[in-house]
């Protein structure tokens, strides 16, 4: 760092602006933060060798709890590419749901992120509402999987659980309730003049920066690039409704902001196309045998931070003989952060912003 | 202008407050399919272990209840730590007698100061703490018939 002497600040794990359960030591020029290392390990559990000592449907419980906001996409990763080495066909039925199940999860993500930006700047209140809309969305999910959190509904094979009677009626209430929420939300954090004096040109990243730094989900696509999973590479039913990308162009945290509300909306519209699709009273599983043949499984999945990719080496048996799991936040919290300190003037003030805009999840960083 | 968030709080001020209070006004919030504290059939179980082998947590051990029980010779029961359980209702969907089922029973109605009596024993498990709400039904009815692969052989 040179002969200049820096004053030395550990921001986390605790401070209230981290993300979570990670720690960064800060370098700071008055109050100018001039350098970031991050700090993991508060969460590491060793999941992927965890893994390999369990058998195919145990599994499902250990590969969605590294991250709490957006749980469902992990789930339907680890399905996938277990269904991919038993090359087993699930009923439309369960793809649809699973969609749905997607879905919510997103919404629910993006929802619990607006209370994040909004604590952040200090507008405390829109966040709220958020994180009503986000009860309704767990209420929900604590009706047709039995938890609120983590669902362990998407399995290898289909959907776990019968779906309840009612279940159409309930899911457009949640939707509508959801969405007259989150418009709310926007409308009172978007078009508010201290959130845009705070988030305009903050955190700026360019298509070609964000793509050589490794970024994937909503921070890239606020910066122009239309890459989506859904639409790129679909799996499930994505390639059968019919939705829009929102994709942005400053790339600044303002952005990124934009494109996530807007998310929310296309996320409320695949819902209700796919719960015209679900037919009740349909099988929703098929068995698998307890031991899979040898092979390999590979799945990605958008999840609300972007890119997720499972790889499973299979060696025949009833366990995994390897899982590789490709974290979505492991460019945004290194090499991310690392690139706009060194770009840019960023304040001690706006670092929490700058993290919150990127919305990682440091547990699934960390394992 | 700050006015946009002013006008919708100005909506929220009126309206009702979201939050309950939990436990001394309200329940948690619990549904029809919520997977809490489980119940032990003992006059099914046939002491064949797989709720202990399919246990993620690991959380499940079998202990010898002594007894009349004819359809469970070695007379072996299991029993739960519900301090490392996480409720994810993997004992109950491959019991395959379906003795074991979940309830209601969630959250802070199973804290406890005791560190020996987060061990359920499988006596403690024969009473039903809340309303059964999860059975092996539930899981099997999701199925569909016969196992479906599109190619039997393997990949290599």
């Amino acid at each position: 760092m040179g002969d200049r002497e820096y004053q030395v600040l550990y921001f986390g794990p605790q401070h209230p602006g981290a993300p979570g359960n990670i720690a960064f030591k800060l370098w700071l020029d008055g109050d100018r933060v001039v350098k970031a290392e991050v700090i993991p390990g508060f969460l590491h559990r060793g999941f992927e060798k965890m893994m390999e000592n369990r058998t195919w449907e145990m599994n499902v419980t250990m590969s969605y709890r590294f991250c709490v906001e957006d749980p469902d996409h992990l789930e339907i990763a680890y399905a996938l590419a277990v269904e991919d080495i038993y090359r087993a066909e699930i009923p439309e039925n369960a793809k649809w749901l699973r969609m749905i199940q997607a879905e919510m999860g997103r919404v629910a993500s993006h929802l619990f992120w607006s209370h994040f930006i909004g604590g952040s700047v200090g507008l405390r209140t829109p966040a709220y509402w958020a994180v009503a809309a986000r009860e309704e969305i767990l209420k929900w999910f604590a009706r047709i999987s039995g938890h609120r959190i983590y669902h362990n509904l998407s399995v290898p094979g289909g959907i776990r659980y019968a779906l309840p009677e009612n279940f159409k009626e309930e899911t457009l209430r949640v939707v509508n309730f959801v969405e007259e929420k989150a418009r709310d939300v926007e409308d009172a954090l978007l078009r508010n003049s201290i959130f845009k004096a705070r988030l305009r040109g903050l955190g700026k990243l360019s298509g070609e920066e964000a793509l050589s730094l490794g970024v994937t989900g909503p921070v890239l696509r606020a910066s122009g690039v239309k890459y989506d999973l859904r639409v790129n590479a679909p799996y499930l039913n994505y390639d059968k409704v019919r939705f829009e990308v929102p994709v942005g162009s400053a790339g600044d945290a303002y952005e990124r902001s934009v494109v996530r509300f807007k998310e929310i909306q296309q996320s409320l519209s695949i819902i209700r196309q796919s719960v015209e699709e679900l037919r009740p009273g349909e099988p929703l599983r098929v068995k698998l045998g307890l031991s899979a043949p040898a092979g390999e499984g590979v799945a990605r999945v958008e999840s609300a931070r972007g890119e997720y990719m499972i790889h499973i080496i299979s060696q025949g048996g009833r366990r995994p003989y390897r899982v590789r799991l490709k974290s979505m936040s492991m460019p945004l919290l290194t090499t991310v952060v690392d690139y706009l300190i060194s770009k840019e003037e960023v304040t001690i003030a706006d670092f929490p912003v700058i993290l919150a805009s990127l919305d990682p999840c440091p547990p699934d960083l960390d394992r | 202008m700050v006015l946009p968030t002013l006008i919708k709080s100005v909506k929220y001020l009126v309206s009702k407050p979201y939050t309950r209070i939990v436990p001394r006004k309200s329940q948690p919030f619990k549904t029809e399919s919520i997977r809490g504290a489980h119940v032990l059939d003992m006059l099914k179980c046939v002491g064949c272990s797989m709720c202990q082998q399919v246990c993620p947590a690991a959380c499940i051990d079998m202990v010898v209840v002594e007894g009349e029980y004819p359809q469970n010779p070695k007379k072996r029961f299991p029993r739960i730590d519900h301090s490392k359980c996480t409720f994810c209702g993997l004992c109950v969907e491959y019991c395959p007698v379906g003795a074991l089922t979940m309830t209601t029973a969630t959250g802070y109605e199973l804290f406890t100061t005791s560190k020996d009596s987060t061990f359920k024993e499988p006596l403690k498990l024969k009473e039903a703490l809340g309303k059964v709400t999860v059975t092996k039904d539930l899981f099997t009815s999701a199925y569909a018939q016969g196992v479906i692969t599109k190619e039997s052989s393997s990949r290599g």
